[in-house]
């Protein structure tokens, strides 16, 4: 009993990264419908800056300030220099890209900050609670990873649902041409989606690394399971991707410890496949035949 | 899904990197077989009248290179002082090693640029199973002496198939045996859990380990190097109440499953093979984590692991000492680790079958002398080679320690075995002393 609710617990944890992970995904499809294979990358690149001024500074909290705020620069940066360049309606020209970011962002961090592993400080304690005598397995970290993930899907649901902002930024992605003749700067707006999503994911990126150890592949395991996650949610739904986040938390962590850790990839797999021929649109997803 | 992704990262630098190389264009082919002296029998390409061209792979940048990207400074260092010293029968070393980052694809790539492009007359200390593995049928079929291979795994000990390839050090299945001999006898009660990678690390562990408790193992749990999450396989093994832990894994995995240990509360006494267990390493990983709730390494205060070379945190071992002169004169100005000092034997090593081989040697004469002459090869290792021309493994054993603070304690003298059903023997040679300058002499002679 103790295993399964530590093993549940354990799931949880890791989920709400993964959730984290699918939220950005989430953010850059919905703000240029374009899904960004770099974004693991670039929450590597800014946990590493965050490694940087963990060490110097020795406050985690200025750590996770500084990688917010790379990660809104970098976001911003590379949808200026690099994303928009391929040009509108070029989506899978984009995709591409970010693909040749991914592999040009991680060699980069190998070169500046070394290709070995690198322990990352935790903002609060790495003991479990103890209740009624019996340690499990959440620890204060752990509640800061899920207090974060919840902070932000929050205040992405009332960005998008209760903002002028939002709705701008969703018209733009939804038709830029229309959005622009009704007076929306979509080229801002686009810029703003990427932001914001680096923005996220760089917190992804210092909450799985929290506690743990880094090196510059180190979230090559989160893209995979977050993607999956972001498929399972509904590519559209920031709720969907928080739900499909801990769902595939859960689910790989009960496949570890109940049936052996070598099946965890085909685990992943075997949820994208069976969400793809079930639901292809995702669980949350509302609009299912927009996109044709 | 992950490592594809990276493999493929990796393969497009390494074919940059390739073709960079190939445009500066490596060519000066040495002038091999002009100093072999007569004596044509055998290869000796690698070889002139006052060089021996020697090459290697390690992993100097990726997942593997903490720790071990220091194997090769340290035999560096080493050849650096031998040739400092007049060199081995008036030969300079000459020692190339190449980055392969632990991906097999580039340890082919680099071992073939050493053997065709290079021209070395052999390889020594390679690298790791999966990396090595790929190249040691081409080393054997180009008929290059591929000594001392730097991994525990079985596979280099197969004459047959392999002639020219001999392993270095205890093999895991060795190192399984006795850890778990120790266990068996110091506590019969315990209930005892595996903790192992799921390669042939743990599959060779797991063999020596069941050998002598088998009927005190109550959960085996593996995990796949690059996921860090091992949270479920720790819940596992609490569930099971393995109350002692052996754990066949590389460093990083030893700093883990302590913090997850931490975390769940969940304290086993643990018993870590060799590669996992370098406290300084570990501590080094261990000691950074949240305002003071690990502090250095006094998790590893207690644990149980093995040695069969010389301590760097211990001076008053003869050899650390020789090591630790050489490192001062010829190391790059890093403090010498148990990693250099792993180097530094291994140079050692074949600086001495260099010697078995006589005045004029080739790959083939090399080869001879190690089958012939192997067993009776000493050196700050703990335990004699099992080389003959029916078996390639390397050392046949190691003594059992426990850390305290940053040093160790050994809890059993040097202990030797061999694979299957081998007994396992106390070592009574005791430690071999310290040749002048460090330098062995022919062991023949």
């Amino acid at each position: 009993m103790l295993q399964f609710v530590n093993t549940l617990l354990t799931g949880l944890g890791q989920g709400a990264v993964y959730a984290a992970f699918a939220l950005a995904l989430v953010l850059i499809w919905r703000a240029t419908r374009v899904v960004n294979f770099a974004q693991g990358a670039m929450a590597a690149f800014t946990t590493y800056l965050a490694l940087l001024v963990v060490e110097s500074t020795g406050s985690w909290w200025v750590g996770l300030l500084v990688a917010l705020a790379c990660g809104l620069v970098l976001g911003a940066g590379v949808e200026r220099v690099v994303v928009r360049r391929v040009g509108p309606h070029n989506e899978l020209g984009a995709v591409i890209v970010t693909l040749g970011l991914f592999v040009a962002l991680q060699a980069l961090a190998s070169i500046l900050f070394g290709a070995q592993f690198r322990s990352f400080p935790a903002p609060a304690g790495l003991e479990g609670f103890s209740v009624g005598g019996v340690t499990v397995a959440l620890t204060p970290s752990m509640l800061i990873t899920i207090g974060a993930v919840a902070v932000v899907l929050l205040g992405l649901v009332a960005l998008f649902r209760f903002t002028d902002v939002g709705l701008r930024m969703r018209a733009s992605a939804f038709d830029g041409e229309v959005a622009r003749l009704l007076g929306v700067p979509v080229g801002r707006m686009l810029t703003l989606g990427w932001a914001l999503a680096a923005l996220v994911g760089s917190l992804a990126g210092v909450l799985i690394a929290s506690g743990s150890l880094v090196w510059p592949a180190y979230m090559d395991t989160v893209i995979v399971n977050g993607f999956v996650a972001a498929v399972l949610g509904g590519l559209d739904s920031p709720g969907g991707a928080v739900v499909g986040g801990l769902a595939m938390g859960v689910i790989l962590a009960l496949v570890t410890g109940y049936v052996g850790a070598d099946l965890v990839p085909l685990a992943a797999l075997a949820v994208l496949v069976a969400v793809l021929l079930v639901r292809p649109q995702g669980l949350f997803a509302r609009t299912a035949a927009r996109r044709v | 899904m992950r490592r594809s992704r990276r493999v493929r990262a990796l393969v497009a630098l390494a074919l940059g990197a390739v073709l960079a190389l190939a445009g500066c264009g490596a060519g000066g082919r040495p002038d091999s077989g002009s100093g072999g002296g007569g004596q044509s029998e055998g290869s000796t390409v690698g070889i002139t009248a006052d060089s021996i061209k020697v090459g290697s792979h390690f992993p100097l940048t990726g997942v593997a290179a903490p720790g071990y990207s220091e194997i090769p400074t340290g035999t560096k260092a080493y050849f650096d002082w031998v040739n400092a010293h007049g060199g081995v029968n008036g030969r300079k070393i000459d020692y190339v090693f190449r980055d392969d980052a632990y991906n097999p694809t580039q340890t082919s790539q680099v071992v073939n640029e050493l053997v065709l492009q290079d021209q070395v007359f052999a390889i020594l200390g390679g690298l790791g199973t999966p990396t090595h593995g790929a190249v040691v049928d081409f080393l054997n079929t180009e008929g290059v002496p591929d000594l001392f291979v730097s991994s525990g795994s079985l596979l280099w000990d197969q004459p047959q198939k392999h002639p020219m390839t001999f392993g270095w050090q205890p093999d895991y299945e060795v190192e399984a045996k006795i850890l778990a001999d120790h266990v068996a006898k110091t506590f019969p009660q315990a209930r005892v859990g595996l903790f192992l990678q799921n390669d042939d690390v743990g599959t060779d562990a797991e063999r020596g380990i069941r050998r002598y408790l088998d009927k005190q193992i109550v959960a085996v749990e593996r995990y796949t190097p690059g996921n860090t999450d091992i949270g479920p396989q720790m819940s596992a093994l609490q569930a099971a109440n393995a109350d002692l832990v052996i754990g066949f894994n590389v460093p990083s995995y030893t700093a883990l499953t302590q913090l997850q240990g931490q975390k769940l509360n969940y304290k086993p006494q643990w018993v870590y093979s060799n590669i996992g267990a370098d406290p300084v390493l570990v501590g080094s990983l261990l000691g950074r984590f949240s305002q003071g709730q690990v502090t250095d390494n006094a998790l590893l205060n207690g644990i149980i692991t093995d040695e069969y070379l010389p301590r760097a945190d211990n001076p008053a071992d003869p050899w650390t000492a020789q090591f630790d002169a050489i490192w001062k004169a010829h190391g790059d100005g890093g403090a010498l680790s148990n990693f250099r000092i792993f180097g530094m034997s291994q140079g050692y090593a074949f600086v001495q079958a260099m010697l078995a081989a006589g005045p004029n040697p080739t790959r083939q004469g090399l080869v001879e002398a190690i089958e012939k002459g192997g067993t009776q090869f000493q050196g700050p290792w703990a335990a004699p080679y099992r080389f003959t021309a029916d078996k390639h493994s390397g050392m046949s054993g190691v003594k059992v320690v426990q850390v305290t603070g940053q040093t160790t304690k050994a809890l059993t003298p040097v202990r030797t075995t061999s694979n299957g059903d081998a007994p396992i023997q106390d070592e009574t040679a005791g430690e071999t002393p310290v040749p002048p300058n460090g330098i062995p002499t022919n062991p023949g002679a």
